[in-house]
Parts: C-alpha cells; sequence; structure tokens
C-alpha cells in the first residue's frame, strides 16, 4: 500500500531517454537485469550483516554456515525449490510449448472475431 | 580508483538511510567503478581492431573527428553495451539517492529551517526565473533538476544531489566532495601565498560541496555562494551549518547578480560553465570582470578542453554531450577561451589554463578524463583571469 502522506518524486529526468541496441527493448530490459542485480547484492548484503551480527552476538559465524552440512530431506526440499524457481523463471518459454501440444491458435483475431460475432450465426 | 574505499562524511542535513537504502547505493558506487576498471578499456579494443577497420576499409583513411569515430562506433555491440549499462548506472544512482529522501523529506525540510544557528546566510528570491538551459532537460539526469519543488521550504533535489554526488565521484572527491575546492585552494596557496581574499563569490554553488574549502581555508574572509535552485540553497546552508562553517547563500543566477561593482577578490566556480548556454556564458565572464575588484583572480574549475585530445578519446569523453543530459557540454569544451576572457572585458592580464592537481591524497592521477569517471584523472582544468 502506498502512503498518501509521502511526497511523490519525479522518476524520469526530462529529455529523451537515448537507446544504443538495434532494439531498444534490449536496452530497457538491460535495465531492469541492473536493477535486479542490484536487489540481489542488496540482499547479499543483508545476509553478510546478519552473518556477522550474529557473530558479533556470539550466536554463529561465517564458519558455522560453511560446516553446515545439509541432510537428506534438506537437500530434497531445496532441489524442489530449485525446480519451482525455474519453472517461475522460464515460464514464458516453456508454457508457449503447451501450445504446441495442444490445439495451437495463433491466430488471435479469430477468436475476437468468433466471440464478437457468434450472434450473428444462423440457428441451427 | 580510490586506494581505498572511502565513504562520504555524514552531516545532519543528510537523510538517515536504512541498511538495505545504503546497500543500494553502495552496489551503484560499485556498479559505475565496474565499468570504470572493466567495461570501459574494451572501448579501446573494440575501436581499434573492429569499428576503425570498418571506417578504414570504406574510407583508406582513420577517422580524423568524433563524427567519424561516432559513426562506427555506434554500431559496435561493446559500445552499445557500455553506454547502455553507464546510462542505466546513472538512472539508478538518482534513484538510489532518492529512495531515502522521499521517506524522510518532510523531516528533511523541517529540521533544515533549524539549522541557522548564526552561520552565514540564506536568501531566496522566489521571482528569480530559472533559465531555459536549465529547464529544457534536467541535467545530468536528475530528475525534476536542480530546481523542483515539491513541498514547502523543500530541500529534496539537494539532499539528492549531495549524496548523488558521492556516488558519481566513487569517493574520488574525498569524504566530502571537496575535491574541485580544495585543490583550486591549494594552488591558490601554493602559486600565491601572500593572497588572503576578503570577499570571495562561489557562482552556481549547488550545495556548497566546493564552497566550503574557501571558507575553511580563508576564516578573515566573507564567502558568498549563488544557485538559481532554492532546494540546493536550502540544503546547502543545512549543510554548511551542520559543519559549522559561516557562507552566505543567497537565489541569483551567475549571470546577472546583484553584488556592488568590484566588491570580490575572487570569483570562482565549479563545474557551472558546461551546463549553462553560449550566451549565458558570456554574460557569467562578464559578471566576474565587473565583480572583481582590480587585481582579483576568477577561476572557473572544469574538465579539459577537447584541444589536443585524439579523435576516439575525444568521442568518449563527449559522450555526457548527448547522452547524460548535457546539451551544453560538447560546445563548451569547444570554446575559444582566450577570446571568451577578453570578450568579457578581461583585457588587463593573459587568461589562465592550467592542470591541477587534486588535492584528494587518495586520488590516482590517471590523467585521463573518461565518461563515467568524474574526478578520476587527479587532476583539474582550471580556466581563469586576473582583472
Amino acid at each position: 500500500m502506498s502512503d498518501e502522506s509521502v511526497v511523490k518524486l519525479r522518476r524520469k529526468a526530462k529529455g529523451k531517454r537515448p537507446t544504443y541496441f538495434s532494439d531498444p527493448d534490449v536496452d530497457r530490459l538491460l535495465s531492469m537485469l541492473m536493477a535486479l542485480t542490484g536487489e540481489l547484492s542488496v540482499t547479499r548484503d543483508r545476509l553478510d550483516t546478519l552473518e556477522r551480527v550474529a557473530a558479533a552476538k556470539g550466536l554463529f559465524s561465517g564458519d558455522d554456515i560453511e560446516a553446515y552440512q545439509l541432510d537428506q530431506a534438506a537437500l530434497e526440499a531445496r532441489a524442489k525449490r530449485h525446480e519451482t524457481l525455474f519453472g517461475e523463471v522460464t515460464r514464458v518459454i516453456t508454457s508457449a510449448l503447451e501450445d504446441l501440444e495442444e490445439a495451437p491458435s495463433d491466430d488471435y483475431q479469430a477468436v475476437v472475431s468468433l466471440v464478437e460475432n457468434d450472434d450473428k450465426v444462423a440457428p441451427l | 580508483m580510490a586506494a581505498s574505499f572511502v565513504e562520504q562524511q555524514p552531516h545532519d542535513a543528510l537523510p538517515k538511510t536504512n541498511h538495505d537504502e545504503l546497500a543500494r547505493q553502495h552496489f551503484v558506487r560499485s556498479f559505475k567503478e565496474y565499468l570504470v576498471s572493466s567495461v570501459h578499456p574494451g572501448l579501446k579494443l573494440a575501436y581499434e581492431k573492429r569499428a576503425k577497420v570498418e571506417f578504414v576499409a570504406e574510407h583508406q583513411r582513420e577517422p580524423e573527428n568524433i563524427s567519424e569515430v561516432g559513426k562506427v562506433m555506434r554500431k559496435d555491440p561493446h559500445y552499445q553495451a557500455w553506454s547502455s549499462l553507464l546510462r542505466t548506472s546513472q538512472e539508478m544512482m538518482w534513484s538510489s539517492a532518492q529512495i531515502p529522501v522521499q521517506r524522510s523529506l518532510a523531516n528533511l525540510a523541517e529540521s533544515a529551517q533549524h539549522h541557522t544557528n548564526g552561520h552565514g546566510s540564506l536568501s531566496l528570491d522566489p521571482s528569480l526565473v530559472i533559465p531555459a538551459y536549465h529547464r529544457a532537460v534536467d541535467i545530468h539526469c536528475q530528475p525534476g533538476g536542480y530546481h523542483t519543488e515539491y513541498i514547502p521550504s523543500d530541500v529534496a533535489q539537494g539532499a539528492i544531489y549531495d549524496r548523488a554526488v558521492y556516488i558519481y565521484a566513487m569517493g574520488q572527491m574525498g569524504r566530502d566532495n571537496a575535491d574541485m575546492g580544495d585543490s583550486t585552494v591549494a594552488w591558490l596557496k601554493q602559486e600565491h601565498p601572500d593572497f588572503e581574499p576578503t570577499k570571495i563569490l562561489d557562482m552556481g554553488c549547488a550545495v556548497g560541496h566546493s564552497t566550503l574549502p574557501y571558507a575553511e581555508s580563508f576564516p578573515n574572509a566573507e564567502v558568498h555562494a549563488i544557485d538559481v535552485a532554492a532546494p540546493m540553497l536550502r540544503h546547502a546552508h543545512a549543510r554548511a551549518c551542520a559543519k559549522g562553517l559561516p557562507v552566505h547563500f543567497a537565489q541569483q543566477n551567475a549571470e546577472a547578480t546583484n553584488y556592488a561593482d568590484n566588491s570580490f577578490d575572487l570569483v570562482v566556480s565549479h563545474i557551472l560553465l558546461h551546463e549553462t548556454s553560449s550566451k549565458a556564458i558570456k554574460n557569467i565572464i562578464k559578471e566576474c570582470h565587473r565583480l572583481l575588484k582590480p587585481g582579483g583572480l576568477m577561476l572557473h574549475v572544469e574538465t579539459p578542453p577537447y584541444e589536443g585530445m585524439a579523435p576516439f578519446e575525444t568521442f568518449l569523453f563527449d559522450w555526457d554531450s548527448e547522452n547524460n543530459n548535457e546539451p551544453f557540454w560538447r560546445k563548451s569544451h569547444t570554446l575559444d577561451l582566450n577570446e571568451l576572457a577578453r570578450q568579457g572585458g578581461f583585457t588587463e592580464h593573459a587568461p589562465l589554463q592550467l592542470m591541477v592537481p587534486s588535492a584528494f591524497q587518495e586520488t590516482q592521477r590517471t590523467l585521463t578524463f573518461q565518461g563515467g569517471d568524474f574526478g578520476g584523472g587527479g587532476v583539474w582544468f582550471v580556466y581563469g583571469c586576473q582583472k
């Protein structure tokens, strides 16, 4: 939920945004990729802080994390989570195959035409 | 690249960043460092082995100017990727600096008003017209430019700029972003040890990061600083007060100020000239001449003119012109500065054009100037003249 008491600053600098690749979408994707990398870095830094605070408080250290042995249940739970993650990230590629397995419906406009005009079909 | 990780000196006018906000800013700083150290060097290789080869095959000679270099480089995949990443890093820099400011803006504006404990002064002029060269595009891509105000007594653009300058320079301008002022003061002390200015003016001061070295080093001088943008000046005043230095900030256009003729011993600016226009730069030099006492000194700190640079290096150094909303960058780097001084009335002495070493000890002196590595050369170009 957005807090309405917070001022909304302008996010776009006035002036045309230049692009560099033959397809400007590549520039946009690269920008999103770097933002994602940034957020990953923020998370890694937070984990680093967590380890350092824990070590400073005498709870556990980075060495404890390195020495930790995954048991069978943990290994399986992680593999399952990786699979879900890959499924989510590659969804746009893998789900497209379903169309090949089932009835392909490439012509979306044909469907639009169908639902828009089905009242004009003479009753049987 | 700085030898060690130099973090900005905290002060009361900056927003408090939480863990993740700080981590996000440090990521952008590292991203920019990586572009400078690991991606930028590949441009030379791409040019020599690919782009230039293509040009030579077609024209039977090497490219002779930035337009010819650009024609082939703009098609080069490494240049495309570097440019796209550099532009993105610039946008991420502003965004990472905006986040904590947006979160705490009301408090920042409120506390800025209380930082007025007898140090210097702040004089704003709401009727001042923001010049077209600042309104047309947001210079160096800061959303909202220098002047946009969101709330009464706003400091947002100043607080954002203060932090962004540190990220932009990757700490290469020292803990207080003061290197341009520090270096100029160090040069003055060395070359003019008897110069004791009693009145100093800094034009286009932004948040006063270059102004404070003058107040620090010339404690007997009255230091004035002007800018067209109120949010910069409010933050600058709060920042100077937080650091305990007396500066008189005023909202004025450097092209035509309201100070008396012959009233300053020293008039300075720091990366102001390239953010103006052909007309404005002439007005500013004229105004400097009017404001200086006879024998007084005008000094403008900038990056060096293109003259004498090889076409490929010039092309890269020119990147900001079209890719970072610096519309006057190219023209300002190709002006006849001696003629500019003469037109402005400086006929008493020959103009100065010199390279001044960075005062910041941890800066490596690469002596090169390249897009995305501000302050990385370890030297500043100083243009000026004595009246």
